[in-house]
C-alpha cells in the first residue's frame, strides 16, 4: 500500500495535495456560504490562461497562474461593483474568454501537448521541488490571511448589510477573500487541475452542510472530506495511472452522495 | 434632553430613483433613551429611510449627522444596533448556532488578530440572556421558530453593546404571543438599560402606550410628539394611508 511513497513525486504529489485539499475546504466554506460557488470556475480558467503563457513563453507557469488568477479576481471585484446587477454574467464572460484566449495562445505557440492535459486534469506526475516551494508559501500566506479574518469573513457570508452597518470593512475583506481564492485556485491546477479545482471547493461544503451542524464543526468536516479525497484520489491515480483531479473528484462526490444518504431527511 | 446632541439629526432628506420620489424632504432628530416607533404604508420608504440613516443608500439630497458627525466621518458603528427587514429569514441550511449568530456582534470590536476575549463571550451571554435565549445557545439557527430566530437577531444587535436598537418590521411572521413577549423586552431594554429604539412596525395598536414618539412615513414624514394624546396625530395618520383606527380603537379600550 505505502509502496508509492518510495517514489520522490508521490511524496511531493501528496504534500502539494495535503495542503492543497486544506486551503481549498476552508476558502471554499466562505465562497459557498457567500453563494459565489461560480467564481471558482472563472479563477480556474484564468489560472489557465497564465499557464498557456507560461507554457508558450517559458515563464513557469504555476507563477503565471497565480498573476493571471489574481489579475482576474480583482477584476471580477472591480466590474461587480461597477455594474452590481450583471455579476454572474461577468463570471461567464471572464471563464470563456480566459479558455478562448489560452486555447489560441498554445495553438499559435505549439504548446498543445501532454503538459497542457496535465494542467486541465491535474497530474501526480508534474509537481517539481520548485513547486512545492511555491505552494508552500503561498499557501501559508493564504491559511494565516483565512484563519485571521475567518470571523469576518464569517459574518459577510451570512449577512453583508448588517455586517456592513456592523462597522466591518466588507468591501476591502471581499476583495481579499477573492484575492486569496484566487492564488488557491492557481496553486491547486498542478494536481487537481483547472476544470476541476472548484469542485474541490464546493464539494467538501456542500456535503458538511449536510450534517446541519455550527460553523465550526462544518469547516472541520469539510476540511476532514477533503483530506480524505485527496489522498484516496491520489492513490487511485497512482495506482490506475489516472488524471489525479478526475480520480479526487469522484472520491468527494462520492462522499457528497454518502453524506446526502445519511442526512435524508 | 434638547440640549445634548442628538444620536441621528436628519436635515431635508430625499431620495429618488429613476425620477420616481421614493422619499421627500425628511427632517427629524433622534435623541438619546427615545422609544420610537415607525408606521406607514408598505411601499411608503420606512426601509429606505433606515438604510440611509446607516449608510446602506445614498440620499439624493439632505444631510445625515450622527452623534454630531457626517455619515462619512463616523466610525463608531458599535454603538448603533440593526435588525434588518429579512433578517429572520435566514437560510434554512446556513451552517450557525444561536451561539455563532450572537458572536458575531463581537466581531467588528474584537482586536484584530485575537480570539473572542473572556470579555466578549461575557457579553454575548448577557445579550442570550437579556432576550431569553441562553437554552437555545448551542441549536441550529434553522430549526428555531419565527420568534425566537427574532430574539436571537436581537441578541446579535445587542452583544455590540448598542446605544440604539434600530428594528426594521421585527415582528413580520411571528405569532401574537411572541410579539407581546417581545415589546415587553423592547420596552425593557429602552427603560432599564437606556438603550434608544427605533423600530418599523405594522401592529401600532399594540405599543402605543410605550412609544414616545410615531413617525408616519410615507414619502413625507410626520412626526407625532405624543401618540397616545393628540387627536391630529390620527388625522394625519390616515391623511397618510395608515389604518389609524388602529390607534383609535386602542385609546377607547383603556
Ligand atoms: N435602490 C432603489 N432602487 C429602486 N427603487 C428603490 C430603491 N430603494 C427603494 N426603492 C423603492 O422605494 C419604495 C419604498 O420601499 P421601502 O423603503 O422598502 O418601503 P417600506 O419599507 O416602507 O415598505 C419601493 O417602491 C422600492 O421599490
Ligand atoms: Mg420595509
Amino acid at each position: 500500500m505505502f509502496e508509492m511513497f518510495e517514489y520522490d513525486f508521490m511524496q511531493r504529489a501528496f504534500i502539494a495535495g495535503i495542503i492543497i485539499a486544506i486551503l481549498a475546504s476552508i476558502s471554499g466554506t466562505f465562497i459557498v456560504l457567500k453563494r459565489y460557488s461560480l467564481i471558482g470556475e472563472t479563477l480556474a480558467h484564468s489560472a489557465l490562461l497564465g499557464v498557456a503563457i507560461g507554457l508558450v513563453a517559458e515563464y513557469n507557469p504555476l507563477w503565471m497562474a497565480v498573476i493571471f488568477a489574481l489579475f482576474s479576481a480583482w477584476l471580477i471585484e472591480y466590474l461587480r461593483s461597477a455594474f452590481s446587477i450583471y455579476s454572474d454574467a461577468i463570471l461567464a464572460i471572464l471563464l470563456s474568454g480566459s479558455l478562448a484566449l489560452a486555447i489560441i495562445i498554445v495553438s499559435l505557440g505549439g504548446a498543445f501537448n501532454n503538459s497542457l492535459f496535465s494542467y486541465l486534469f491535474g497530474s501526480i506526475l508534474s509537481v517539481s521541488s520548485e513547486d512545492i516551494i511555491v505552494i508552500s508559501i503561498f499557501g501559508v500566506i493564504s491559511l494565516v490571511t483565512l484563519l485571521l479574518f475567518s470571523k469576518e469573513f464569517y459574518f459577510i457570508a451570512y449577512d453583508e448589510e448588517v455586517a456592513k452597518t456592523s462597522g466591518i470593512k466588507v468591501n476591502l475583506l471581499n476583495f481579499l477573500l477573492v484575492s486569496v481564492v484566487a492564488v488557491i485556485i492557481a496553486l491547486s491546477i498542478r494536481v487537481v487541475g483547472s476544470l476541476l479545482i472548484s469542485a474541490l471547493m464546493i464539494i467538501p461544503t456542500i456535503s458538511a452542510l449536510q450534517f446541519r451542524v455550527g460553523f465550526l464543526k462544518t469547516v472541520i468536516f469539510s476540511l476532514i472530506i477533503a483530506l480524505f479525497s485527496v489522498m484516496a484520489g491520489m492513490t487511485i491515480s497512482f495506482y490506475f495511472s489516472l488524471p489525479s483531479g478526475a480520480t479526487i473528484v469522484m472520491c468527494v462526490l462520492f462522499i457528497f452522495i454518502i453524506s446526502l444518504i445519511t442526512n435524508r431527511r | 434632553m434638547k440640549f445634548s446632541v442628538p444620536i441621528f439629526d436628519v436635515k431635508n432628506l430625499s431620495f429618488i430613483v429613476k425620477e420616481q420620489t421614493i422619499l421627500s424632504n425628511i427632517s427629524f432628530e433622534i435623541f438619546s433613551a427615545e422609544y420610537i416607533a415607525i408606521i406607514g404604508p408598505n411601499g411608503g420608504g420606512k426601509t429606505t429611510l433606515i438604510r440611509m440613516l446607516l449608510g446602506l443608500e445614498k440620499p439624493t439630497s439632505g444631510e445625515i449627522r450622527i452623534y454630531g458627525k457626517k455619515l462619512s466621518d463616523f466610525k463608531e458603528w458599535h454603538k448603533i444596533g440593526y435588525v434588518s427587514q429579512r433578517a429572520s429569514h435566514v437560510d434554512n441550511s446556513f451552517p450557525a448556532t444561536v451561539l455563532d449568530i450572537v458572536s458575531m456582534g463581537r466581531t467588528s470590536q474584537r482586536k484584530l488578530f485575537s480570539p473572542l476575549s473572556q470579555d466578549d463571550k461575557e457579553l454575548v451571554r448577557d445579550a442570550m440572556q437579556k432576550m431569553d435565549i441562553e437554552d437555545l445557545a448551542h441549536k441550529m439557527i434553522g430549526t428555531l421558530s419565527g420568534g425566537q430566530r427574532q430574539r436571537v437577531m436581537i441578541a446579535r444587535a445587542l452583544a455590540s453593546k448598542p446605544e440604539i436598537l434600530i428594528l426594521d418590521e421585527p415582528n413580520t411572521g411571528v405569532d401574537i404571543a411572541s410579539q407581546k413577549k417581545f415589546y415587553t423586552l423592547l420596552s425593557k431594554l429602552n427603560k432599564e438599560d437606556g438603550i434608544t429604539i427605533v423600530f418599523i412596525t405594522h401592529d401600532i395598536g399594540v405599543i402605543v402606550d410605550d412609544i414616545a414618539r410615531l413617525f408616519t412615513i410615507n414619502q413625507k414624514a410626520i412626526i407625532c410628539n405624543n401618540p397616545k394624546q393628540t387627536l391630529s396625530c390620527e388625522e394625519m395618520s390616515s391623511l397618510y394611508g395608515i389604518d389609524a383606527h388602529l390607534l383609535h380603537n386602542h385609546k377607547h379600550e383603556h
